[in-house]
């Protein structure tokens, strides 16, 4: 679906992307994770036809985003890190003009117009000024109109950013409706948890070019992995080496490391693994004082990937 | 109708400015009308020792509601084309016009249209100021017409000026302090330079002289053959200019999301 091949773009001697590639498949959820000024923005302003790169190519369904930008465009639903609205406008005269604007007339511009206050769950506000609305709303109301014309293609630049906790989820879902519907989401996010959440993969960019964890790898498998494997926390009393060895007798366990009492193991397969392991190792006479399942570890080979630096 | 009209007249139309400037254009028009007529009255009086002539009178108030319209739009017009994309970087919201199916020649167009439709606006609503003149007679529609369309060639040709600063600057007070200037040279600096490079000749036309507004309302108003000629020369230049500044606007708005 979408095929970034080397792509490069300078600001003056400042290399923004510098050879970064990455290949997106239809439906797939995408993130983009790397520090501040790895180049996330860039890329998406590149995917969004805002900026022309300086070499490479990227290609979306096919078309190249610079000598086929305005086929890029129907394809494409834009939402930036800062939502600019029209604050004087009102939220149906606002979703109404980008629909005139996407070139959506008569009844399917009122059908757009009305599907996006429905997604947005504006309906009740739409005769509200935009400046009435807070920012959490006002991001629904942004993402809501980069989806008027129903892209493949949603490309979302920090939506996270600056919204309160409830926000978040509401956008959370939000995406996890469209991932559902088909649409391919590429997204860049300081928030590895909202990235976790959602992705199927995760690109690692630093300093505008792919980035490779401890395993060698530049593009993290998140959804797959989530769903064969599991990662828990174990706490144990004494003899802590003892119970490692315990662990490491276990057959489904993947891998396992150990700071001190606290152990961290990965196991192949569901819960009924965890069951087992926990048996085992009450059964070895190990004393377990806490055994926690954690989330996929991106934040860890997001460090391990970049040294500690924080997004 | 392109969407970017509809969207500009509606904002337009919403701000307090949309009824303050017509207000304060009537009360200029009408102070003017009022302090010539009365100028007129009593220069009359007191050089002739007798009453004008109404068509005098039409004529001296046609001309000084004309040039004081010219004046008063041209202080205008980059109020609303200076900022008008400036506007959209510093909410934001060139990303989304940028990235809709509008292509960069019809956002420059609602741009343009809207600013200009402001103006006619102004300049329809001071009709019944005009209209007054018509009233002593001595003013017949070749004047208006002139005068209408030499007022709006110039509008526009200084709209589309004020749309190139705007495309290429982030902020508004920039590209406004950058129309303005534009439109300080097309006018003081224009004259001094053609009085200058006149020098003894004083019946050729030096050309920077074509851009200059003033001239080009007097060579209109006041001529014979000879100065329609001018005339049209000088709408041609003023047309020029506006036609460059657009070609040269919508080239700059394409690279506009290296600025946003």
């Amino acid at each position: 679906m979408i095929d970034i091949a080397g792509v490069i773009k300078r600001y003056g001697s400042t290399a923004a992307l510098d050879r970064f590639s990455a290949r997106i498949e239809r439906g797939e959820v995408f993130g983009l994770v790397g520090p501040n000024g790895a180049g996330k923005t860039t890329l998406i302003k590149v995917l969004a036809t805002l900026t022309n790169p300086d070499g490479g190519r990227v290609t979306i369904a096919g078309h190249d985003v610079v000598t086929d930008a305005p086929r890029v465009r129907a394809l494409v639903g834009y939402v930036p890190d800062v939502p600019g609205v029209y604050q004087d406008m009102r939220v149906e005269e606002f979703l109404d003009f980008f629909a005139d604007a996407f070139h959506l007339r008569g009844p399917r511009r009122r059908a757009a117009v009305e599907r996006a206050l429905e997604r947005a769950g504006l309906g009740p506000r739409r005769a509200d000024f935009v400046e009435q609305l807070s920012l959490g709303l006002k991001q629904r109301l942004v993402l809501a109109k980069s989806l008027l014309h129903e892209p493949e293609v949603a490309l979302l630049d920090e939506p996270g950013t600056g919204l309160d906790p409830l926000a978040r989820i509401a956008l959370r879902d939000l995406l996890k409706s469209l991932a559902r519907d088909g649409v391919t989401v590429v997204i860049s996010s300081h928030i590895l948890s909202d990235l976790e959440d959602i992705c199927d993969r995760v690109a690692l960019i630093g300093a505008g070019t792919n980035v490779r964890d401890a395993e060698g790898q530049s593009v993290l498998v998140v959804r797959g992995e989530r769903e064969t494997t599991q990662s828990y926390e174990i706490e144990v009393l004494g003899d802590a080496e003892a119970a490692a060895g315990a662990v490491d007798r276990f057959s489904g366990a993947r891998s396992l490391s150990r700071q001190g009492q606290r152990l961290l193991v990965t196991l192949a397969g569901g819960p009924e693994q965890a069951a087992a392991l926990l048996r085992h190792l009450v059964g070895g006479g190990v004393l377990v004082t806490r055994f926690d399942p954690r989330g996929p570890d991106l934040e860890q080979r997001f460090k391990r990937a970049f040294g500690g630096e924080a997004t | 109708m392109n969407p970017m009209i509809r969207k500009e007249l509606r904002q337009r139309m919403r701000e307090r400015r949309a009824w303050i400037l017509p207000s304060l254009y009537l009360i200029v028009l009408g102070s003017v009308v009022t302090l010539a007529y009365f100028t007129m009255l009593s220069a009359s009086r007191a050089w002739w020792g007798n009453e004008p002539q109404g068509a005098d009178v039409g004529t001296t108030l046609f001309v000084s509601v004309a040039y004081t319209q010219l004046a008063v739009l041209l202080i205008i017009a980059p109020v609303f084309s200076a900022g008008a994309i400036t506007i959209e970087k510093e909410q934001r919201t060139l990303a989304a016009l940028l990235t809709s199916l509008l292509s960069t020649r019809e956002i420059w167009w609602g741009k343009f249209v809207a600013a200009l439709l402001f103006q006619i606006f102004l300049l329809i609503s001071a009709v019944p100021v005009l209209a007054l003149a018509f009233a002593f007679g001595g003013v017949g529609w070749r004047e208006l017409g002139i005068a209408t369309l030499t007022t709006l060639v110039v509008a526009a040709s200084l709209s589309a000026v004020g749309l190139i600063s705007s495309a290429y600057f982030r902020r508004t007070i920039h590209a406004t302090a950058v129309t303005y200037a534009v439109v300080i040279i097309l006018t003081a600096v224009t004259g001094i330079a053609a009085f200058w490079l006149s020098g003894d000749h004083r019946e050729r036309i030096p050309i920077p002289l074509h851009l200059n507004r003033i001239f080009t309302m007097s060579e209109g108003l006041f001529g014979r053959q000879q100065n329609l000629i001018r005339w049209g020369i000088s709408l041609a230049a003023f047309l020029a200019l506006g036609l460059a500044s657009a070609v040269a606007a919508i080239a700059v708005m394409r690279r506009g999301g290296e600025q946003i």
